[in-house]
């Protein structure tokens, strides 16, 4: 596994820096609205791919770009950023926040992805349902993990994680459900892995039925032990999960021999 | 109260008992098999016009101690002979198989008995997992890991795939669904309070075998009720389903005459090698999670073989007796332990079919009427 390294590019609407490791196709990696970390899953991943994993403009410090207010235009500079820096197709896969990105992405620039992963994307919460916002730690974790314990330790101050949740926000403009969205799904090409935490306990089990029934080549797969953030709730099978699926496309559903 | 038929199907000729397990099968009998199957399961069809809510069956493996491999087949013979009584399978021995083919097959009897399903999961006793090839320590994990996926399967309106430490599938979508929404109810059994709390966390109903005294049987009830409501659910009488070795007799002395040697062939003869294979897996395995809860299932079950049929009445572990005697029995399990179902497990090892049918008379004329109100 190799480590990150960290770069930055320049696209029209301004800087994106990125963190780069492995080698491979390549595979862009969207973070979740508490900014980029990399799990067990995405250090797994860089033994097959070249792990690409952009800190969203206003996260970690990063300057915002004016031009980019919405999960819109955030797909759109990530399409920039394929086109530019990638020059083909590449898989996409984003966690919660970073999913909602790639599913705008996927919608409206299908030619630029390849495969899709989402781990329970956001943007699909009715505004009648109450969702709980805890303030504390502790219940922020019970809220978001099924084992609290495999969190990844915070390195950020309290003030750098307020400034990534009010980044993460500021992106959704106070839209919890975005119809428009929902009724684009079934432009995405893309073959796509929807994973669910069986404990989810931030999006609702609905938004997974949705997703699966309007993006045309979809497989929506639950991960039992596995709250909202999978990729450290389950980080072994979400890993094999993952990489099974880019690896073999839809052939993933059949199993393989066992090699001694 | 509800009252609920169960059989065993024990095979009732054994002239000696195995000494080790698994017991030999060279005297297995096709032609007498055949003789029983028709017996034991018209026996259990007739359970409806007997007034029992509910008929049932369990699943047992490599044993002259019962010869149901799999209720679900009976289960669907009963589906066919019957037209309203419940047909409660209690239950497919979960860790040891398919969960998905558990789903599928009982979504089938859901459908072929016209939503008439009770939907029990049991982990089993410790001897099955040899007979399956499991790892006796991997049983907690795969029950709850196997009945979260069948719920699913049950339910999920869109094909979905599914990763949990010990199954993976990858495209789930059961044909048919069950016709009960949103699935039916399911029963979980439990013996000691940390199997209470699993049953209570899954807000199924409670079912109790084998019960050593009521006071322990009325500590696991209470945690089941505690937890349950801690999830949202407040257990009702009928939630509470407690199985008895059951002999109703025309007079107690004619029950005990009948109990007595029929409880010494099952606890004798039929149970002989499961004690050895369950030694052998409680010494080598974590079956139970902690030193206490297997000192408790290894104690309840010496404790029921060495008591005398009158201690047996007394604890509260059997139903025995004339008619009277027995609405005054189950009253107690109503009074002592709030349980408003009890199942009647009344072929006991080789007790003749005959009383066991006369024991179903006297249940319908003279025991239920007067506690079905309760």
């Amino acid at each position: 596994m190799d480590t990150f390294e960290t770069h930055e590019v320049s696209l029209s609407t301004g800087p994106l820096r990125l963190r780069i490791a492995g080698q491979g196709r390549p595979l862009l990696h969207l973070h979740s609205g508490a900014g980029p970390r990399v799990s067990p899953v995405v250090t797994a991943l860089t033994g097959r791919h070249r792990v690409i994993a952009p800190v969203t403009p206003a996260f970690d410090g990063t300057p915002a770009h004016p031009a980019v207010k919405d999960f819109e235009a955030l797909a759109d500079l990530y399409a920039e950023f394929i086109e530019k820096e990638i020059g083909e197709a590449c898989d996409v896969m984003g966690e919660s926040f970073g999913g909602r990105t790639a599913l705008w992405l996927a919608v409206k620039h299908p030619a630029l992805v390849d495969h899709l992963v989402l781990e329970g994307p956001t943007g699909f919460r009715q505004p009648t349902k109450d969702w709980p916002t805890p303030g504390d730690p502790i219940a922020r974790d019970r809220m978001l993990y099924a084992r609290p314990e495999r969190a990844p330790h915070e390195t950020r101050s309290a003030a750098e994680q307020a400034a990534n949740s009010k980044a993460a926000e500021g992106y959704a403009n106070g839209i919890t459900y975005e119809a428009k969205l929902a009724e684009r799904l079934p432009e995405i090409t893309a073959r796509t892995l929807i994973i669910m935490g069986h404990e989810e306990r931030v999006i609702p089990i609905e938004a997974g039925h949705l997703l699966k029934a309007r993006i045309r080549h979809s497989h929506l797969t639950y991960v039992f032990g596995a709250g909202h953030a999978v990729e450290f709730d389950q980080p072994k099978l979400v890993g094999q999960l993952v990489a099974d699926f880019l690896e073999r496309g839809e052939s993933f559903i059949v199993r393989e021999a066992d090699v001694a | 109260m509800q009252f609920t038929f169960f059989h065993l199907m024990p095979w009732p000729d054994l002239k000696e008992a195995p000494t080790e397990w698994p017991a030999p099968n060279a005297e297995f009998n096709g032609e007498r098999g055949t003789e029983l199957y028709d017996s034991y399961i018209s026996t259990m069809a007739d359970a409806e016009k007997y007034g029992f809510d509910w008929v049932a069956a369990n699943e047992h493996h490599y044993s002259p101690y019962s010869l149901m491999a799999n209720c679900n087949l009976v289960g669907a013979a009963l589906a066919q002979r019957t037209k309203s009584i419940k047909l409660a399978m209690l239950g497919n021995l979960l860790p040891l198989l398919n969960p998905i083919r558990v789903a599928e097959e009982y979504a089938m009897l859901d459908v072929m008995s016209g939503g008439r399903l009770v939907a029990g999961f049991v982990r089993g006793i410790p001897h099955e997992y040899i007979a399956y090839n499991v790892a006796p320590s991997e049983s907690r994990a795969r029950m709850r890991e196997a009945l979260a996926l069948i719920t699913k399967a049950w339910t999920e309106p869109e094909p979905f795939g599914w990763e949990s430490e010990h199954y993976q599938y990858r495209s789930v979508s059961i044909w048919p669904k069950p016709r009960q929404k949103p699935h039916p109810r399911i029963l979980l059994s439990a013996s000691n309070e940390e199997s209470a709390e699993f049953v209570g966390e899954h807000t199924a109903m409670l079912g109790m075998a084998l019960i050593a005294d009521l006071d322990s049987a009325l500590k696991a009830i209470e945690t089941y009720r505690r937890v349950a409501r801690g999830y949202g659910f407040d257990p009702s009488p009928d939630d509470i389903v407690i199985m008895q070795q059951a002999v109703i007799a025309d007079s107690d002395e004619q029950a005990r005459a009948l109990m007595e040697p029929a409880l010494k062939y099952f606890h004798g003869l039929l149970m002989r090698p499961q004690l050895d294979a369950q030694r052998i897996v409680l010494q080598k395995s974590r079956f139970f999670g902690t030193d206490t809860q297997r000192e408790h299932f290894v104690g309840r079950l010496s404790k029921l073989k060495a008591r005398t049929l009158e201690d047996q009445i007394e604890a509260g572990s059997v139903l025995c007796g004339s008619p009277e005697s027995v609405v005054k029995q189950i009253k107690r399990l109503r009074q002592h332990l709030g349980a408003g179902h009890v199942i009647l497990n009344m072929k006991i090892g080789n007790i003749a079919d005959s009383v066991v049918r006369r024991g179903m008379e006297l249940f319908r004329d003279r025991v239920r009427p007067h506690v079905a109100a309760l």
